[in-house]
């Protein structure tokens, strides 16, 4: 009894663990392939015209050349068929003729008889072989009868048990077997034939195995026309499509490209045409459409210039009269306790709208420098912090008189980023302004967080809220809530606008959310180095006490779906933490 | 690139489809055609009779010893199987069997019943034999090379102990298959084959023995191969075989008049198959049809084997068999009852003192005659002389003898004719002109009797008395005696011999009293035609061909006698006398012959 070799416990896992390296490496060469592949499927319409013609011809070509090479064989097979069949039933009728002389197979000379038939019906000589092999065997006289063959080989490999069968039941039969008749010699097709040969003792069979060396080797020559020729007219095929794909999508390509660059601005990028073909058609009309677009662009962006030209020369031209305005008013406010109460009232009432005429045109003036591009970052590292605390002082007088709580959340520690403080400071007077005046005497919260790329500042009220879709109309230009509601309240209705344009300057974000009856939060993201790409902000834009509508997860938040107790799911709201967020306005 | 890659992949897999779709596979199902050719059973071959088994005698010992004789015979290829039947088993080893053409069978003749002596345990068997020949296992019966004459044996019960109807077993057996001359004369059949001689003249008989036991189909084939194998020893000189290497392929076939045989025959021109085909023809004497020559597997000729027969008559006779004798020194016709007489064909002048006379028909009413003629001083002489319906003029040898033999005519060749006689126990050839020249022969001791055979090639002589048979070649148109071959008959002494037929001869010797046998040419069938001859036989004549076939007429102390019925020539008979004058003794006819 054999003893098996106790394995190596150890090496197992080592083994395991490098082939799972191996395998988990094989896997991602492989999804990594996939992934390109599939991305130049997608891409290239080349490779797929071509990869799909080479499909389609492929299995055109491959069956019209299995069927030629079928049929080559099969006329081969029948041919080489036929005539040994002729020659076994020849073969036949001798042997039964020769052997119809006998009426007991242990008659003298029977023996030699079947000896001489096998050797006559090889061809007489057995050293002059043709490769024909002759065989007489005797099933039911085996023992009297000795099986012989001509030339003296082997060939009971070559008769299967099957073929015996079929032969020995009184058939003529044929097969086709592969196998070597000599020790040396090379393991060749056979076709074995054979016919049941009657005598007056039963029956003995003749066999004739004819090589089919010639046959197989046609046959494969012919299987290799058909298959070079095949293969030729495939690749022709593809080159064939590859090339005519090529004429067709290199001027799209050019079209597209054109197109990217005019879309990128440079609107003098134009098509070559060649030719009066189709394509020519479409880069003439390309170009008539860029022309077109171009000059429309270009109009547009003219009307745009006269336009903000105009707002700014408006407010410049407004401010001379008004500054002499401004000096009269004042003047008169100065002196209204000498005139009657009426035309005193109507001073004070002159000083106000003047104040916010003033801070209108200041504001339109802003926002026309936005508009012009003159806008200038004058970043340097600054501490938030104080920033923060100087808003609040300066509106903590306002908050006292509307009975408006202040809460802040800042952190002990500088904030430090690279900010325009003076822009930052005026985004955040406007955030806090407004939502002192929107706060409808309850507390508002101003929360600073920080993280290694960005700094975040979120306004947080409760007064009456947004409505759905409002969080982006919010920053338009002269929008109100209700525009019923006349504009007493102070604010020129840029002021939101002024911010957004401030944050972006900054390479920021400035965001919000509110929903009906829970107020409202703003939130401005900063890079902490100027002219970094955020990608996420430190603090939440949802407050984490909003409810959550339909029952979701509050003010909208993410939800999280995991193990609640007893094995039950639980729905609720995901952890807070940075999140993923779409950029608003820009 | 990636589009070069995807050729590549779909060319292989194009590549792989074809190559696994198409080609010779290399292994098929078994497709069956349809039936094959049914196989006939049951149609017997009217097999000969076989050799009797070993316990078919019972607790007959004689019976026994007989059959074991016999139990050889049959196809040779099985001989040592049959005969160990009979050999206890465990003396079976010693019988050295022999394969193929070297199996051969020791024919003996015996000479005495068996003798058993009854032993303890067995029985000892002793019989005295003649050895007669050997038959070889393609037919041929060659002269004895044995030379035992007792063979003994011992006879064991076969049976188990107590039961004796298990017939018995040979032990201590012979080395040798032994066959009795009756279990060849039973169980085989002497079939005639011809060969052509030198010049291509004439068909000359060859004898061989076909065993019963060989069906009538397989006869075709086996006369071919004895024609393959060529002529016996003895017949070689004189004789020309079948081109050499000379070989049948495989057997012939055919049945129903209708037959087919294909050899590898180098050589064969259209002269030599006609010859062939007349050749076979004679030699398958009962068969008729067609049998189609087919020269390595080409058709060469199909011959009807009548017609073939008839396109040579290998020395027929004509019907006009006639018989003389010599009354009173003169050849006188015989009239026996139902035969015509003719006349004398010898002129009255030279019919005087005639001893013995030999005359035979050449050709176109030609006649040969050879004349013994006793001189005055009682010597003997011969004379010779050949003419149309008569012959007058006769030539005288020119030496006288003491005794001269009855002369016998061989044949005529170119119009000179030859004849062999015996004078003063020497065998001399003389031709028309009695010219006589003594002929060797090669063999020591007197030569006593000469007799040819119709075909004149063969001739059966009695030398220092043994009978003997030898072939004649006609080199440069003389004969020339060939090796002589002894026949070994159970008559001893014989004195005269004569042809009685194709292969037949009558011998006249002793077999204890003097006797006439009818001997085949190769002595080993026997037939005792008169036991009792009364006296020792002094001349002899056989007539050897139709109508008159096997007739012979001897004489024995100065008395004729003929065959069928045996009874003696009487003066009368004998035609062309004048009555002798009253009170004068008439002599007796002597030295009786056909003329043919």
């Amino acid at each position: 009894m054999a003893t098996s070799p106790i394995p190596d416990l150890d090496t197992t896992p080592r083994r395991r663990g490098a082939g799972w390296e191996l395998w988990r490496g094989l896997i991602g060469r492989g999804a990594r392939l996939f992934a390109g592949l599939r991305q130049t499927w997608r891409r290239s319409l080349q490779v797929r015209v071509v990869t799909i013609t080479l499909v389609a011809s492929s299995l055109l070509v491959g069956g019209f050349a299995y069927l030629i090479a079928d049929k080559i064989t099969s006329i081969l097979l029948d041919n080489a068929k036929t005539d040994v069949q002729l020659r076994v039933t020849s073969g036949a009728e001798y042997a039964a003729k020769q052997f119809s002389l006998y009426s007991q197979p242990q008659e003298a000379q029977f023996q030699e008889t079947v000896d001489g038939t096998v050797n006559y019906l090889a061809g007489g000589d057995p050293q002059q072989t043709s490769g024909v092999v002759v065989a007489i065997t005797a099933e039911n006289n085996a023992g009297v009868i000795e099986a012989r063959t001509s030339p003296a080989v082997d060939v009971r490999p070559l008769i299967s048990p099957e073929l015996r069968a079929a032969v020995a039941g009184g058939n003529v039969a044929n097969q086709i077997r592969t196998g070597r008749v000599t020790a040396d010699g090379a393991a060749t097709k056979y076709l074995v034939y054979g016919s049941p040969v009657p005598t007056r003792f039963g029956q003995v069979e003749l066999y004739y195995f004819v090589p089919l060396t010639l046959e197989d080797a046609t046959a494969g020559q012919a299987r290799d026309t058909v298959v070079a020729t095949g293969v030729a007219l495939v690749l022709l095929l593809g080159l064939l499509a590859a090339l005519v794909t090529r004429l067709v999508v290199t001027p799209v390509r050019v079209a597209a490209r054109t197109a990217q660059r005019l879309s990128a601005g440079l609107l003098d990028q134009r098509m070559a045409v060649n030719g009066e073909d189709d394509l020519a058609l479409l880069a003439a009309s390309f170009n008539q459409m860029a022309t077109n677009l171009q000059r429309q662009i270009l109009r547009l962006e003219e009307m745009s210039r006269l336009q903000r030209r105009f707002t700014s020369d408006v407010s410049h031209e407004l401010r001379t009269p008004l500054t002499t305005v401004r000096m009269a008013a004042d003047l008169i406010f100065a002196e209204r306790d000498e005139f009657d109460p009426a035309v005193a009232r109507s001073a004070e009432l002159l000083q106000a709208e003047l104040d916010r005429f003033e801070e209108l045109l200041t504001d339109l003036l802003e926002i026309s420098r936005f508009d012009a591009g003159f806008a200038v970052l004058d970043a340097e590292p600054t501490d938030v912090v104080p920033v923060v605390h100087r808003v609040v002082d300066r509106l903590s007088g306002l908050a006292e008189r509307v009975g408006v709580a202040i809460e802040l959340d800042v952190p002990s520690a500088p904030v430090i980023a690279e900010i325009d403080p003076r822009r930052v400071e005026r985004v955040l007077r406007n955030l806090v302004g407004n939502a002192v005046e929107h706060g409808e005497g309850r507390p508002v919260r101003i929360t600073l967080g920080m993280d290694d790329t960005a700094v975040a500042l979120t306004v947080r009220d409760h007064g009456v809220g947004l409505k759905p879709g409002e969080e982006k109309l919010v920053f338009n230009r002269f929008w109100r809530a209700d525009p019923s509601r006349a504009r007493q309240t102070g604010g020129t209705g840029l002021g939101l606008s002024i911010s957004l344009e401030d944050a972006r300057l900054h390479g920021g974000w400035l965001e919000a959310w509110g929903a009906p009856g829970q107020g409202a939060q703003f939130r401005l993201t900063l890079p902490a180095r100027a002219g970094d790409r955020l990608t996420t902000s430190p603090l939440r834009l949802v407050p984490a006490d909003a409810t959550v509508p339909f029952g979701g997860a509050p003010g909208g938040g993410l939800l999280a779906i995991g193990p609640g107790p007893d094995g039950a799911l639980a729905v609720g709201p995901a952890p807070a933490g940075p999140e993923r967020h779409a950029e608003v306005g820009s | 690139m990636r589009q070069r890659l995807l050729g590549g992949v779909l060319g292989g897999a194009l590549v792989l489809a074809v190559s696994a779709g198409c080609g010779i596979p290399n292994r098929t199902d078994v497709q069956i055609e349809q039936r094959g050719p049914a196989a006939e059973t049951g149609w017997s071959s009217g097999r000969g009779s076989e050799p009797p088994s070993r316990t078919a005698s019972g607790k007959d010992a004689e019976a026994f010893v007989r059959n074991f004789l016999a139990a050889a015979a049959g196809e040779p290829d099985r001989a040592y199987e049959r005969v160990k039947q009979y050999i206890a088993v465990a003396d079976r080893p010693r019988l050295q069997e022999k394969q193929g053409s070297e199996v051969a069978l020791s024919v003996v003749r015996l000479t005495d019943d068996p003798v058993i002596e009854t032993g303890a345990d067995s029985m000892k068997v002793t019989i005295t034999v003649q050895q007669v020949g050997l038959l070889r296992a393609n037919g041929m019966l060659v002269p004895p090379l044995a030379t035992e004459s007792t063979y003994e044996f011992r006879l064991i019960s076969g049976g188990p102990a107590g039961q004796d109807d298990g017939g018995f077993y040979v032990a201590d057996p012979p080395n040798v298959l032994l066959l009795s001359d009756e279990a060849l004369r039973r169980y085989y059949q002497a079939e005639s084959i011809y060969f052509w001689n030198s010049e291509r003249t004439a068909l000359v008989a060859d004898q061989r023995y076909l065993s019963s036991a060989v069906p009538a189909e397989r006869r075709v084939s086996e006369v071919i191969r004895w024609l393959t194998a060529g002529p016996s020893e003895w017949l070689r000189v004189g004789m020309s075989g079948l081109p050499d290497r000379t070989e049948m392929i495989n057997n012939a076939t055919g049945a129903d008049g209708r037959w087919e045989v294909n050899l590898d025959m180098p050589g064969a021109d259209e002269n030599r198959l006609k010859q062939f085909g007349i050749q076979l023809a004679w030699s398958l004497q009962e068969l008729d049809g067609t049998l189609e020559i087919k020269i390595l597997n080409q058709s060469r000729r199909v011959i009807d084997l009548g017609e073939y027969r008839s396109f040579l008559a290998p020395d027929r006779v004509d019907n006009s068999a006639l018989r003389f004798c010599v009354y009173e020194g003169a050849i006188h016709p015989l009239a026996l009852a139902g035969e015509s007489a003719g006349a004398v064909p010898v002129a009255a002048g030279a019919n005087r003192n005639v001893v013995s006379a030999g005359l035979r028909r050449a050709g176109d009413d030609e006649i040969l005659a050879a004349l013994v003629v006793a001189g005055e001083d009682g010597r003997q002489r011969l004379t010779v002389g050949r003419g149309r319906d008569q012959v007058e003029v006769f030539t005288p040898g020119a030496d006288d003898h003491a005794a001269i033999g009855r002369p016998v005519w061989i044949r005529s060749v170119d119009g000179r004719s030859y004849g062999l006689v015996v004078a003063d126990n020497k065998l001399y050839r003389f031709d028309d002109q009695a010219a006589m020249r003594q002929v060797q022969l090669g063999l020591s001791g007197r030569v006593s009797a000469v007799a040819a055979a119709l075909d004149g090639h063969r001739i059966a002589l009695i030398v220092g008395g043994a009978l003997h048979v030898a072939a004649i070649s006609w080199e440069g148109g003389v004969p020339t005696i060939g090796p002589a071959r002894r026949l070994v008959t159970s008559l001893v002494n014989p004195t005269a011999v004569d042809w009685a037929g194709e292969s037949r001869l009558v011998v006249a010797g002793s077999a204890g009293r003097p006797a006439i046998y009818d001997v085949s040419v190769d002595g080993a069938l026997e037939t005792t035609l008169r036991e009792d001859a009364g006296a020792e036989v002094t001349h002899l004549a056989a007539y050897p061909s139709t109508p008159l076939a096997g007739s012979f007429m001897y004489e024995a102390n100065g008395v004729a006698y003929r065959s069928n019925p045996f009874e003696r020539i009487q003066r009368e008979q004998v035609q062309d006398v004048t009555p002798p004058p009253a009170g004068v003794r008439p002599g007796n006819p002597t030295a009786p012959f056909f003329l043919y």
